[in-house]
């Protein structure tokens, strides 16, 4: 590649890296987009083979098109088609009927009442009127503007007009599992509610109650992406080049460079160097502050910060099938909406047994025998998935990434597909791709140790503390170096929040118009006194 | 959706191709692709270990000679980077010997030399006429490749074809080369078994199968001048870097890009394409969009048997339609992961061979490969394996992580087999139940030609006919020229008589037109695209532009020396 200068480098063309370099190419900054791997998405990622739509990360999206990204950008008319399936999740028993979750939730309120208790069903309608409330009125708009220090932000939201903010303040310190126990729930349905978040190896024993009744509320209204998680980038990509952003494949970022103590740009494993005044970095605390910076260059607590950063305790076993036909689960016949479920869980219907997993989980063991596993068959709403007449189904469990995955990875795949056949008799794979933990970091370098959301997400590596209090706000104390990936906050999962921060503050600081207009979530907050400046 | 002056059905290389070219001439642009990912057939995937990449279907491309490369900037400001080794071409042999083919003329000779030195004094003075001649070559090359097919540039060619046997002493004229195939052209030039199954292996591999008349013995003349005069190359990055240059290309000029959009109907009225109606699976169901020109660069029998009804073209020309074949260049394609490149047991004949990113093994004598074409005709899968390997990361190396490597190895399989050892076959859905058997046999023949080589495999991924056809509907059988190359479907007569008006892109159905299938044949020269392009510029009256003036060939010679060689040469 030519030398060339530019006024933003953004290192890593995941999500955030697309998103962040969208917004400030259309803002009329020269900017370069630079991915280590072939293809940009990073997390949004389809794999195309033989005609199989395979989705090996993010397959459903919780912010879908509540990011800003998707209405500036006109998403839908660059082809993004986000289809939201009437039931999102179902839960198949071997012992029960399966507990099927509507995005109506009043459909799922009046399904647990006939099928489980009256009283199950109307503590899911009081729960998800709570969790509603507490995401859009807070947790939405609060993930599109930047961190704000806990004791401020619980003294804001004690202060706001609107007392949702006091009643979110109450639940905000505490772990899910006891948020749940307020609602009186039983199981299966509890078990059930709770496995919306600890299926992403997200602990219920944590003080994560201010994130939990997002995950809960929009678990059930997520969406698939039509044709893949990758029309998603795709479609952001071509909006970079549309506004005459760069964006270079195949090229490792190895150093900033520094001069006269600021980012001066970019040196990549080939040798190229990239001359930038600013510099914007959305992998992992360890490449950014360990890897592109030697010793003395920057600010040591910087460095020391990034040496504590904690990865997941848990990851994602992924099989990926092409199928002959669409499963069907049993102990259905009474309730078939199960079968047409976003989501299939396997094996939970019981919190204790959830726990257990759980623990053992933590304790670094790999789960054996009756696996607790999510299953998805995309092509039963997007057939543009599979070919005519096929289905592709991916199934997913957590497990540790301590094993020696390599070695191990056909053999625990095929434990997998018997334990899924277990529940759809039907199952009928042509082929399987496996997908173990060891990939996952080798395919994505910030996803170390397989963690999905670039680093744990715990009370210390969360809002204004993630990546560490300097660095949450997108600044960092090295001058023109920024931070917008997933490992800041507001965190991963592609909700679209790094990225988008991340424009916001380097477009101001660079001071240009920005072109685009605040949320209407955020002028919400704000006019109720939620957000404050 | 609002209505456009172009609609382009199918975002392959070719598809896109022009509508870079419409586009910054200043059409109104809109690409429709089925698939997820546009260039279904330069498509670089991770679909096993990651940090090794494969190129499912086309891997050596020779876009390198295509005047695209500078009339659409793709090298100075789409990030497009060609790379290649110093050995272009190899065969290697049971006795331990080999043939190579270089990129340097040079090294040609000095291989060819040790099998027959009139054959390699032959090749010598074959590139020395046409490196001294290559400002006319240039012209004749451009308007053989890049125009529609004319009796004029038949007999331009021929002209060169003829003068270029002169010099070289050899008494043949155009027309008897043109009656020829590519077996006995390639007997006649040369006397080595060795020199003439590399040819004819070439040959098959490029799409011109040696068995038939002129498509084979044009085949064996350009195949021959491989390297030197015929470029090919890798892409850095793998061959999707040319689609991911091409979309920067054709979005930056203006044209808009919409994947996942299969069209279900081309709209027809009174004999005249009008648009087109997307599929209800679509991201925009039956989504109804109309334009002044369509160009489908589907192939043949999708395109008019699928998406036109059959009252709108009449049940004569459906029957010549469905005559079409797709039969032949059908691959069984295995794929490997590894952890180091292979050692060819000829290294100690000629270690060139290590430096060389593709060739064959197989076929020891023209005898032998043709009772393996025989065998193809009749659908039976030859019991030997004789196929085209690669080694893809010793020409790019970010195509494998540090100090591993991909190969893989194309089979050239009848996609609807009867039969393979004895056993009875049912047709294209037996590659389901013996692909790994058959995988296991192209391994085990790998290993006869590199020992250690199974040694070295971590992952294996298999890509059979039947795979490339679910992968994408166009390529019927899961052939990867839009169309069998055979003298009834070649040159003046491709795709079939009748379809085209003047052999070039435009259809018997008025303002639609056609990129693939057409002349030459679906392949990464991007000529398809070019020739589409060119038409419906001419017709819209947009074909003069400033920057649309390159000839073939000229981007290469200005550059062939700095495309960089050996970059994961070890």
């Amino acid at each position: 590649m030519k030398k060339k200068a530019y006024d933003v480098a953004i290192i890593g063309a995941g999500p955030n890296g697309l998103i962040c370099a969208a917004y400030l190419a259309k803002a009329g900054l020269k900017v370069i987009l630079l991915e280590a791997r072939h293809e940009t998405g990073g997390g949004l990622d389809t794999l195309e083979f033989a005609g199989f739509k395979y989705n090996p990360h993010a397959i459903y999206h919780m912010m879908a098109d509540l990011m800003p990204v998707y209405k500036d950008f006109n998403l839908r008319e660059r082809g993004v088609r986000f289809i939201f399936p009437e039931v999102q999740a179902a839960y198949i028993s071997k012992k029960n009927s399966p507990l099927v979750l509507y995005r109506d939730p009043k459909k799922t309120s009046d399904y647990i009442s006939t099928t489980f208790s009256a009283r199950d069903g109307e503590a899911y309608s009081r729960m998800y009127r709570d969790f509603k409330e507490y995401s859009e009125k807070i947790l939405i708009p609060l993930t599109y503007v930047p961190a704000v220090p806990p004791l401020e932000q619980v003294q804001i939201l004690n202060r706001a007009q609107d007392d949702v903010g006091r009643r979110f303040n109450e639940i905000a310190e505490l772990p899910p599992i006891e948020i749940l126990e307020q609602y009186s729930f039983s199981d299966p349905v509890k078990a059930g509610i709770l496995n919306l978040f600890t299926m992403w190896g997200l602990s219920p024993h944590e003080a994560l109650g201010y994130i939990f009744p997002l995950y809960v509320y929009r678990m059930t209204q997520a969406a698939l992406c039509s044709g893949g998680s990758h029309r998603l980038s795709s479609a952001i990509h071509k909006a970079i080049v549309a506004s005459g952003g760069a964006i270079s494949d195949d090229s490792r970022v190895v150093k900033i460079l520094m001069k006269d103590g600021k980012t001066s740009g970019v040196l990549l494993e080939d040798g190229t160097e990239i001359k930038t005044s600013a510099v914007a970095s959305t992998v992992d605390p360890h490449q950014t502050f360990l890897q592109f910076f030697d010793d003395g260059q920057i600010p040591g607590f910087l460095r020391d910060g990034a040496k504590k950063w904690e990865w997941e305790k848990c990851t994602l076993f992924g099989t990926h099938l092409a199928l002959r036909g669409a499963p069907t689960y049993i102990n259905t016949e009474s309730s078939p909406d199960a079968n047409r479920a976003m989501i299939t869980f396997l094996g939970i219907d019981d919190t204790d047994a959830l726990l257990d997993h759980q623990n053992a989980l933590e304790d670094g063991n790999v789960p054996e025998g009756d696996l607790f596993g999510h299953t998805t068959c995309a092509s039963l709403f997007d057939p543009i998935q599979a070919p005519e007449g096929y289905h592709t189904g991916r199934w997913e469990c957590l497990v540790p990434y301590d094993n020696d995955w390599e070695k191990n990875k056909w053999d625990y795949a095929r434990l997998c597909v018997d334990q899924w056949k277990s529940y759809a008799p039907n199952l009928d794979p042509i082929n399987m791709l496996v997908y173990p933990p060891t990939y996952i970091e080798k395919k994505i370098r910030n996803m170390v140790r397989g963690s999905i959301k670039q680093g744990a997400y715990v009370p210390l590596q969360m809002g204004y503390f993630r990546p560490t209090d300097t660095c949450s706000q997108c600044h960092t104390p090295v001058d023109g170096l920024y931070v917008c990936g997933a490992s800041v906050y507001p965190g991963g999962m592609i909700i679209g929040g790094p990225g988008y921060i991340g424009a916001n503050t380097i477009a101001e600081d660079f001071g240009i118009d920005k072109w685009w207009q605040e949320i209407d979530s955020v002028k919400q907050a704000r006019k109720n006194g939620i957000i404050q400046d | 959706m609002e209505d456009y002056d172009v609609i382009i059905i199918g975002g392959g290389v070719n598809g896109l191709t022009t509508s870079a070219y419409l586009a910054r001439s200043g059409l109104k642009t809109l690409v429709l692709e089925a698939r997820g990912e546009c260039g279904a057939h330069c498509d670089t995937t991770e679909p096993g270990l990651p940090g090794f990449t494969h190129n499912l279907h086309a891997t050596w491309l020779i876009q390198a000679m295509s005047p695209c490369i500078e009339d659409l900037g793709l090298v100075d400001r789409f990030g497009l980077e060609h790379v290649t080794t110093e050995y272009c071409y190899a065969k290697t042999f049971q006795d331990g010997k080999n043939v190579l083919m270089g990129v340097d003329p040079l090294l040609t000779f000095n291989s060819w030399e040790k099998h027959s030195e009139k054959d390699a004094l032959f090749f010598m003075k074959a590139a020395d006429y046409m490196m001294n001649n290559m400002e006319d070559a240039k012209g004749v090359f451009h308007d053989f490749l890049y125009l529609a097919p004319s009796e004029e540039n038949l007999k331009a060619t021929g002209n060169v074809i003829s003068n270029l046997m002169a010099a070289c002493d050899m008494d043949l004229t155009f027309n008897q080369i043109w009656n020829m195939n590519g077996f006995d052209l390639s007997c006649k030039l040369f006397e080595s078994e060795y020199v003439r199954t590399l040819i004819q292996s070439l040959t098959w591999i490029a799409g011109m199968p040696p068995i038939h008349p002129s498509v084979g013995s044009m085949g064996t003349l350009l195949t021959m001048l491989c390297g030197p005069f015929f470029p090919i190359h890798q892409t850095k990055g793998g061959s999707h870097a040319l689609t991911h240059s091409l979309v920067k290309a054709a979005t930056t000029y203006g044209a808009r890009i919409l994947p996942c959009c299969p069209v279900k109907e081309i709209i027809i009225q009174h004999g005249t394409a009008k648009g087109v109606q997307l599929s209800e699976h679509s991201v925009f169901p039956n989504e109804k969009i109309f334009a002044k020109k369509i160009i489908s660069n589907l192939t043949l029998i999708p395109t008019f048997r699928h998406l036109i009804k059959e009252e709108h073209i009449g049940s004569k020309m459906a029957a010549i339609i469905d005559k079409f074949d797709y039969n032949e260049q059908n691959l069984f394609a295995t794929y490997w992961a590894l952890d180091g490149a292979p050692q060819f047991a000829s290294a100690d004949y000629d270690d060139g061979i290590q430096r060389c990113y593709t060739g064959y093994f197989g076929g020891k004598d023209t005898e032998a490969m043709k009772r393996f074409n025989t065998d193809l005709v009749n659908r039976v899968i030859h019991p030997d394996i004789r196929a085209n390997w690669f080694v893809p990361s010793l020409t790019d190396p970010t195509q494998a992580p540090e100090g591993c490597h991909t190969a893989f190895v194309w089979l050239d399989a009848p996609p609807q087999p009867k039969s393979w050892k004895h056993g009875a076959l049912n047709g294209l859905p037996a590659w389901d139940d013996i692909k790994e058997k058959m995988a296991d046999q192209v391994a085990a023949t790998f290993e006869k030609y590199a020992p250690g080589f199974k040694k070295l495999i971590k992952d294996q991924i298999i890509y059979t006919p039947f795979d490339m056809q679910r992968n994408n509907p166009s390529a019927v059988l899961g052939n990867w020229l839009g169309g069998s190359v055979i003298p009834s479907q070649w040159y003046m007569n491709r795709p079939v008589k009748g379809v085209l008006n003047g052999g070039g892109s435009r259809t018997f159905v008025k303002n639609l037109y056609l990129s693939n299938s057409i002349h030459l044949f679906s392949y990464s020269g991007l000529s398809s695209g070019y020739i589409a392009a060119s038409e419906v510029a001419e017709d819209m009256g947009t074909r003069e532009q400033d920057w649309w003036t390159h000839k073939a060939l000229e981007w290469y010679i200005d550059n062939m020396s700095e495309i960089p060689q050996n970059l994961g040469v070890r």
